[in-house]
């Protein structure tokens, strides 16, 4: 029997190959995902709606993923995926987009979702720059980066998204880094399966190939040597002393609960006040 | 009937656009066609407030007047905006107390110092829709029956009586010209 | 049974009876009413009503809501309807039927926030970037609010094309009379089966059949660029050209069933007036009071703002002496009326007011027609 790559399943072949960079950490993110579905025994996604916004991790589920698709504006992916949850709540919806799409100009919408803990799973591909518009400064990159427009280094503090979101209402918080694969497909079936409702969040530490990498005259593999000694788990980075978290990822699983969602709340709610009925 | 309108003017918090809204639903109530609007600032406290009550047996066809039959001015604040209404409006009636202005053609009533009297302050707006029933503008039993789902029933019904009475002490001229 | 009702609740009623089913809003004077209305009364029928962080959120919460299959509605004003510009032109490329709700108020910025105006009808136009056509409807009393809310919705399920209702202050928040109709006529979607393009149609005049999530078809929807089955094409002239002149004659070759109006009045007058939305009341009066002194004169109430059909304007106008365009703006739909009427034949003025809640009053324009018939109306030159 020919072997077969478990994420072909998965994926639309007529548009392969994907137009990401050669060595574009993207990929391993649509591998994690495949895994876990594969793992989790989900062989077709007909269930699922994968929601995006405007980046180059949004091209992940449109056009690549075999699966119905929403391709949205920038940073708009979180309201359309609440809407479609709320007019179909049988459906699953996986909103995947990137750090500039997801903490600024959709930050809004990232943090009131996570308020609201509705019911949808958020990937936010941090590659720490606005990769699609080559490169310029995101709110995730780190203090001192150069960038194309922070030609004399970033002199701006980045968001620690994954921190944020844990301060909300919101269910499930993870990050990884792109070297964690096993911890991230992991990750991914909890917040798909054991942890399924309420506001589940995934941050993936995946430095932009192009714009990180080699701009800072970096290998593929020599930055992936460098980040598997920069993340440490969570546990361990509390124990740090102050200094020394400087440059350190920490990784793992940041909250884990099963808090009613937006739709558990509403539908209790609505069926306390007016007895039964109800859309969701 | 001919077309036939009401305006009330006033300050924001004192019940002008409540009035207008009873006014409207008692007409209502009685089959008639109704226009109600309503021009007001973004505040919900001081500032201007003017609505109006356009009513007919036959549809409204313009509900935009420059004038109206009745008009009762129940304070003067930034009320110079509205002088073109004064000044083309039939029956002009005027807060003795609240409105310090003198507008000629102008009868003065006192609306306030009714509600004050009854230990009502604030519920000057009743008492004008009484007043308006005293000229029968409105039918008084049609307005009671619109008051009936407000909050504090007792109170606006005994406001309304007290405006009712007062029209019909001030045996207004106008109140013959107007019922013709 | 008859009703007592403002524009905004009329509105409500109105997206209720037409099968409305989610709403997504922000608050803003002056719609408000609309948003709290569907609060109160959607979850009791079945229907979701959420209350979006901005307006941003609330547009595409809608477009989502839709796609997902249901009936869906936002409402907003001036302020909100600029931010919404963006997420109303992803629903044009998608074909997301959607109905957006604006009061216009006095702009530009904040305006003044409790008054009305007719400020927003070029911008509901053409208020986003690329080729865009969508459907804008102005009702002129809680009655037409009431109708209209239903035929937006309609037109939208049917041509999968976001409708704008702009209604301004003094209708949605004057309280009148509203017979609903008896009997409500509700065109829903035809979903797509299989086998069809769910963005492609080989009659331009109807809209291709909504994909529906969740059946296993694998859909791909996109803001970009897109090919009948939805894959994005950035790059070839003929997917674009094909693309936006579709979504174009979606719209305009069905200009017949969509452009709505009244004609009231002469049938050849020396007065034309074109109007619409609450002004069109003070012109409708202005019209029966000129020609009870003699003077022929004519309103032409454009129930649909876009598209209008000019041609049918010029034909239903005759030969006037005078085209008068009363609007409370500075002038705007006076720009499409001095296409149809050559300057060197006709005279077409504005009659223009805006700004703290004063309308325009028939006497006015009752003056205006006089002093202009009286100057010898046709342009003389
Ligand atoms: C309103 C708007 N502003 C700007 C853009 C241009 N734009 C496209 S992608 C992008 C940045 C994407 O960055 P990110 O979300 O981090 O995704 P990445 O490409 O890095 O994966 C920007 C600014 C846009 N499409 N829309
Ligand atoms: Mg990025």
């Amino acid at each position: 029997m020919e072997a077969r790559h478990p994420t072909r399943d998965y994926v639309r072949e007529e548009v392969l190959p994907t137009t990401f960079c050669p060595g574009c950490y993207n990929g391993i993110v649509m591998n994690a995902m495949a895994l876990a579905f594969k793992e989790l025994g989900i062989y077709d996604l007909r269930s699922y709606v994968f929601v995006s916004g405007i980046g180059c991790a949004s091209w992940i589920p449109n056009p690549y993923l075999k699966a119905d698709s929403i391709h949205t504006l920038h940073g708009r992916a979180i309201p359309v995926a609440t809407g479609i949850k709320l007019a179909k709540p049988s459906l699953n919806v996986i909103v995947i987009a990137g750090d500039g799409d997801l903490a600024s100009i959709g930050g809004n919408h990232l943090i009131h979702a996570a308020r609201r803990n509705m019911d949808i799973l958020v990937i936010m591909v941090n590659n720490l720059v606005y990769a699609m518009t080559r490169g310029q400064q995101s709110p995730t990159t780190p203090q001192g980066f150069i960038t194309i427009t922070t030609p004399y280094g970033n002199f701006e503090k980045p968001f620690d998204i994954s921190r944020i979101i844990v301060e909300t209402n919101a269910n499930y918080v993870a990050r990884w880094c792109i070297v964690n694969f096993p911890q991230l497909k992991e990750s991914i079936k909890e917040a798909l399966a054991k942890y399924n409702r309420g506001f589940r969040f995934i941050e993936i530490w995946a430095p932009c190939i192009t714009y990180v990498v080699r701009y800072e005259g970096k290998t593929a593999g020599g930055a992936l040597k460098e980040m598997s000694k920069k993340c440490v788990p969570l546990s361990d980075y509390e124990k740090l002393p102050m200094e020394k978290r400087d440059g350190c990822i920490a990784v793992g699983v940041f909250k884990k609960e099963l808090k009613p969602s937006f739709i558990d709340l509403y539908k209790s709610y609505v069926e306390k006040a007016v007895g039964g009925v109800n859309g969701i | 009937m001919k077309e036939r309108s009401v305006c009330l003017i006033g300050s924001g918090g004192q019940g002008v656009v409540f009035a207008a809204t009873v006014l409207a639903n008692a007409l209502f109530a009685k089959g008639l066609y109704v226009a109600q609007l309503q021009n007001y600032g973004a505040e919900v406290r001081g500032g201007s407030v003017m609505a109006y009550v356009v009513f007919s047996e036959s549809e409204v066809v313009n509900p935009f007047l420059n004038s109206f039959n009745v008009l009762i001015v129940l304070h003067d604040f930034n009320v110079s905006s509205w002088m073109k209404y004064l000044e083309y409006s039939n029956l002009v009636i005027v807060d003795d107390l609240l409105v310090s202005k003198n507008f000629c053609r102008a009868i003065k009533a006192p609306l306030f110092r009714k509600a004050l009297e009854i230990g009502l302050a604030g519920r000057e707006n009743v008492v004008a829709l009484g007043f308006l029933a005293g000229l029968n503008v409105v039918d008084k039993d049609d307005l009671k029956k619109a008051l009936m789902n407000t909050r504090d029933f007792e109170q606006n019904a005994k406001a309304l009586e007290a405006g009712y009475e007062l029209a019909l002490q001030m045996r207004l001229k106008e109140l013959q010209e107007f019922s013709k | 049974m008859r009703k007592l009702l403002s524009g905004n609740e009329a509105i409500a009623e109105g997206a209720l009876a037409a099968g409305c089913s989610f709403f997504a809003g922000y608050p803003i004077t002056p719609s408000s009413e609309i948003m709290h209305y569907m609060a109160r009364e959607l979850p009791k029928r079945g229907g979701v009503f959420i209350q979006a962080e901005d307006e941003l959120a609330a547009v595409n919460i809608v477009i989502g809501a839709s796609l997902a299959g249901a009936k869906a509605m936002t409402a907003t004003s001036g302020p909100g309807f600029s931010l919404m510009q963006e997420g109303i032109g992803y629903a044009v490329m998608v074909e997301a039927p959607i109905v957006v709700v604006d009061v216009m108020r006095v702009g530009p910025a904040t305006g003044q926030a409790t008054k009305p105006a007719q400020g927003d009808i070029m911008q509901a136009r053409w208020g986003r970037h690329g080729d865009q056509y969508i459907v804008s409807l102005a009702p002129s009393t809680p009655q037409e609010a009431f109708e209209l809310t239903i035929e937006a919705f309609n037109i939208a399920e049917e041509l999968r094309v976001p409708v704008i209702l702009l209604i301004d202050e003094f209708i949605a928040h004057g309280r009148e009379v509203v017979v609903p109709p008896k009997l409500v006529t509700k065109y829903r979607r035809t979903v797509m089966e299989g086998g069809e393009e769910p963005f492609n149609s080989m009659n331009p005049r109807i809209a291709p059949p909504l994909p529906e999530l969740g059946s296993g078809k694998y859909l791909l929807i996109t803001g970009s660029t897109h090919d009948g089955w939805g894959y994005r094409d950035v790059h070839n002239f003929e997917t674009h050209f094909n693309l936006v002149k579709r979504l174009r004659d979606k719209i305009m070759l069905n200009l017949d069933r969509l452009f709505m109006y009244e004609a009231y009045g002469n049938e050849d007058p020396d007065v034309l007036f074109i109007s619409y939305g609450s002004t069109a009341r003070s012109v409708k009066e202005a019209v029966n009071e000129l020609r009870s002194r003699g003077v022929k004169a004519k309103l032409i109430r454009l129930k649909t703002l876009w598209p209008i059909d000019l041609e049918l304007i010029k034909r239903l106008g005759g030969d006037p002496k005078v085209v008068i365009v009363p609007e409370q703006n500075l002038g705007q739909l006076i720009m499409d009326v001095e296409r149809i009427y050559n300057p060197f034949e006709y005279r077409v003025i504005g009659c223009n007011k805006v700004g703290g809640g004063i309308p325009i009053y028939s006497n006015e324009l009752v003056e205006e027609a006089l002093k202009v018939l009286g100057s010898g109306g046709k342009a003389s030159n």
